[in-house]
């Protein structure tokens, strides 16, 4: 019974964008009523589905069921096996992504009304939901990195969605550089699991790590390396937080599922699910703590020089990531657990109401005593007054981060740069002499 | 039961050749193209029937010094070669001029795909690489538009290479031999050395690619497409080298390793800077093509995961090139301020682009993910921290491609005029589905396909 629970809350989503990519080739075109109220009821059966495998999957922690499938690929002595594990952290990741993802269709029926870009939201969406249930319920490395991939796709497609406009194209851009830098991280774990220690399935791999008996080892410290790096810029943690800020450029609905909710919390998911083997490396948990402490930290100070909702409601959401990294350094795996559930779905519904922030103001006085909540804290008034004004200033700057990297990345590509001048300047030659031998004067 | 080998093997030889001689007396005008539209049909399935009956395609040994022969590589880049172009230039065969030169391109591609030895790789290959000379030469004369000068050198230092590798084959009496008889104790330093150098050059690996500087821009699109689509590095490589690579010395094969994958790292950097799109589409394209030699150098694992490569750049490539082609007429693009925004007059052929693309930079369910999981597994095992250089390699083209897509159809658009659907009709745009129904194949399926890749 739970195996067909869960294989239907796999098969569903893809069969549904797969229809949706068919019909849009085909261009036969459909209402958006049709659109909206499919997708709501199909989002309600699989959020009904993901409750019964939740109910069930509680009543049977803390242990787990484990799925095989034939392998997708294989080739000699390689093979990439299709492997499932349905435990109680998938199952809250299922649980939450289909409840929310459908409270989102719910909302966005009104508020992408004869939005142009509906369809491709509709989409998008749907490739969204089946990457998740994908990193949700993946027992190896390289098979998560699937649903990991797409999640990162559709959020660049859903950040440039209004593509007929030059800023979000930019950030959309922004997004997909950090995605980049870190999947190979992600990438780079998978390869080193197989060549170290020959499984990238996490239930198996702290058992492997104990057979090897090498914790030391520098290969298997590696490992934990490149999957911190490759949760780094799904959680906006530093130094990959720049770009989250920014890509609120798309639609509220999406801004709410990827930066409040879903994608932001892909990296303390991994980290979750990676823990067993993580906590072999005290080292490791350490920078994990640092990494969302000084994220957190960073975050509440640039967030409070903030004007605008939706960039505040970023860097908070930062910075709450950043505290959940701190709770799984310190082994809090379930609290970090409860932590992303409840603080996921506040920052839906925040992201949400933002949209009618002015207007609540304006129509709804009895909104208004609670946003005006008093900002300054008695902790402020034990620094000088210049000290603040110089931190504000630099939180202003967003600690000249953006700077920062950009001068990293310069200075990587510089070499680069400095041949290609050169090449030029070799190439310009050669064509002189062609010109000189086969030129008429 | 099999066919006589030298009848079938001239098929393709006779069939273009002969087109290239007719086209050269009378002009036929459109008839040309339609003739060329059904030669690249009726090649692909030529190819494909051999390439799911091989035993069709069994060769007798031959010392000759002019040989053809098929083999299961020469028979998978052939079908690639001739169904790839049909893709890319069946949607816009209206727009495309076809004539005597390209009929050359696509004549010496069958050649240098079916070259046996030494000898006749040489004489199809110089002939492929001449063609744009004279246009070179011509332009130096007027002095009107710069360039060739580099392409014209590195050509002929290769052809040098070229001779000089000849020669020592002929003093070891391998001259005539087929490449899979060559005795593996030919292959000491010098012969490595310039089979390097050749490989390498015919490829566009760095530092051996300025030449690719030179025809970008200035050959259309599908004349550029027969010189990568032939393949003659990767023919050279599987067929030359290949055999004997287990016995090279070691620093010989890390260097075939890392340079190829520096150099798609390079592309991918040349083309973040570039501002002219189809110069950076053709970067794209070659950032893709270097990491072919990567997976072949590793291990049959990778070698598989370089196979689907070959297939997927192949078509996808195309496919791309084609579409851009199609909207730069539509549209008489010259300026790189004239791009962005595009997506709003083409979506279908916007949407068509990034899958595409997708289907290259390893996007999960589509073909170039399994390409990318198998080369990188396999190098790995074999050289790890390579491995890790072909991660980035990968992750870079990743970007490349977004800026592109970018570039082309996201971003405020130019033009004033009231945003109307210019996107080709339905019919029209088969081939592409096509491709892509097949890169998804791939993708969902890979098993189906890398059972059937042997060579």
């Amino acid at each position: 019974m739970i195996e067909y629970n869960f294989l239907a809350l796999i098969i569903l989503p893809f069969f549904w964008f797969f229809s949706l990519g068919v019909i849009f080739f085909s261009r036969i075109k459909f209402t958006e009523n049709f659109l909206s109220e499919s997708s709501k009821y199909l989002s309600l059966i699989l959020s009904m589905l993901a409750l019964t495998l939740f109910l069930q999957v509680w009543h049977l922690s803390p242990s787990h069921l484990k799925f095989d499938y034939p392998s997708w690929i294989k080739v000699g002595h390689y093979e990439f096996k299709i492997r499932f594990i349905v435990d109680l952290l998938g199952g809250t990741y299922a649980l939450l992504s289909t409840f929310l993802i459908s409270t989102i269709f719910r909302y966005s029926r009104n508020y992408l009304h004869k939005e142009e870009g509906y369809f491709r939201f509709v989409f998008l969406l749907a490739v969204l939901l089946f990457g998740l249930m994908i990193v949700s319920f993946a027992r190896t490395l390289d098979f998560l990195f699937m649903g990991w991939e797409l999640v990162g796709t559709t959020s660049v497609l859903l950040i440039s969605y209004f593509y007929s406009q030059v800023q979000p194209v930019r950030h959309a851009l922004k997004a997909i550089i950090s995605y980049r830098l870190c999947d190979m991280g992600i990438l780079a774990a998978s390869a080193w699991a197989h060549l170290h220690l020959h499984t990238t399935d996490f239930s198996a791999l702290p058992e492997v790590l104990a057979e090897h008996g090498h914790h030391g080892e520098f290969g298997f410290l590696l490992i934990g390396i490149f999957v911190i790096w490759g949760s780094l810029a799904k959680a906006g943690q530093l130094p990959m937080s720049s770009w989250l800020p920014t890509a609120m450029e798309g639609p509220t609905p999406s801004s709410a599922i990827f930066y409040g909710a879903l994608s932001v919390h892909l990296g303390p998911f991994l980290l979750i699910r990676f823990h067993d083997y993580l906590s072999h490396f005290p080292s490791l948990l350490w920078s994990i703590g640092i990494i969302g402490g000084v994220s957190s930290l960073y975050a509440t100070l640039v967030g409070r020089t903030r004007s605008d909702a939706k960039t505040m409601l970023g860097y908070a959401t930062i910075s709450q990531v950043g505290l959940m990294y701190i709770e799984i350094a310190l082994g809090f795996t379930n609290f970090a657990m409860f932590h992303m559930f409840t603080h996921a779905s506040l920052r839906t519904y925040q992201f949400l109401r933002s949209a009618s922030l002015i207007s609540d103001f304006v129509d709804n006085p009895r909104v208004v005593p609670d946003v005006l909540i008093q900002r300054s804290l008695p902790l402020e008034s034990l620094f000088s007054k210049n000290f603040r004004r110089k931190i504000y200033i630099h939180a202003l700057h967003s600690f000249h981060l953006d700077f920062m990297t950009g001068r990293i990345l310069l200075g990587i590509c510089w070499p680069f740069r400095a041949y290609m001048k050169l090449e030029d300047k070799w190439m310009d030659w050669d064509n002189q002499l062609l010109k000189k031998i086969f030129g008429k004067g | 039961m099999s066919m006589p080998g030298s009848l079938l093997e001239s098929v393709p030889l006779i069939v273009s050749f002969g087109a290239v001689i007719i086209s050269s007396f009378y002009e036929m005008g459109r008839k040309w193209k339609i003739f060329t539209m059904f030669l690249l049909v009726a090649m692909t399935i030529f190819f494909g029937v051999l390439f799911l009956f091989p035993q069709l395609a069994q060769s007798v040994s031959s010392h000759r010094m002019l040989d053809i022969r098929f083999n299961m590589i020469t028979i998978f880049v052939g079908l690639l070669f001739s169904g790839s172009l049909f893709i890319g230039l069946l949607p816009i065969q209206d727009e495309v001029s076809i004539n005597t030169r390209f009929l050359c391109y696509v004549a010496s591609g069958f050649g240098l795909i079916m070259a046996s030895n030494l000898p006749t790789f040489f004489l199809f290959w110089f002939f492929q690489r001449m063609i744009p000379v004279p246009g070179f030469i011509q332009d130096a004369r007027d002095n009107t538009s710069g360039g060739g000068g580099t392409y014209i050198m590195q050509h002929l230092l290769t052809a040098v290479c070229f001779l000089a590798l000849m020669t020592i084959a002929y003093q070891a009496n391998v001259l005539d031999l087929p490449f899979g008889e060559i005795p593996h104790s030919f292959f000491q330093w010098p012969v490595l050395l310039l089979a390097f150098i050749i490989i390498y050059q015919s490829h566009g690996i760095f530092p051996f690619h300025s030449w690719i500087h030179d025809i970008n821009g200035r050959l259309p699109w599908y004349e550029l497409s027969c010189i990568f689509l032939s393949r003659a590095g990767v023919l050279l490589f599987v067929q030359f080298l290949m055999p004997t690579l287990a016995t090279d010395p070691d620093g010989f094969k890390l260097l075939l390793l890392g340079l190829s994958i520096f150099s798609s790292i390079y592309w991918s950097f040349r083309g973040l800077f570039e501002k002219n799109i189809t110069s950076t589409v053709t970067y794209f394209y070659v950032a893709q093509s270097s990491l072919i030699l990567t997976g072949l150098q590793a291990d049959t694992t990778a070698a598989r995961g370089s196979y689907l490569h070959l297939m997927v750049i192949s078509v996808c490539g195309t496919a791309m090139f084609s579409i851009i082609s199609y909207i730069q007429h539509h549209f008489s693009l010259k300026r790189p301020s004239q791009f962005y925004g595009l997506a709003q007059y083409y979506p279908t052929l916007a949407s068509l682009f990034c899958l595409f693309g997708f289907c290259m930079i390893g996007v999960p369910f589509l073909a170039s993910f399994v390409v990318e999981d198998l080369v990188i597994t396999g190098l790995l095992e074999h050289q790890p921290y390579l491995g890790l250089g072909h991660i980035i390699a990968t992750c870079l083209n990743g970007i490349l491609f977004f800026m592109l897509f970018s570039k082309l159809f996201l971003g405020q658009t130019a033009y004033r005029q009231h945003v109307v659907n210019l996107d080709m009709k339905l019919s029209q745009m088969v081939p592409y589905v096509i491709g892509f129904v097949l890169m998804v194949g791939i993708g969902l399926l890979p098993f189906l396909f890398l059972e059937k890749i042997t060579w």
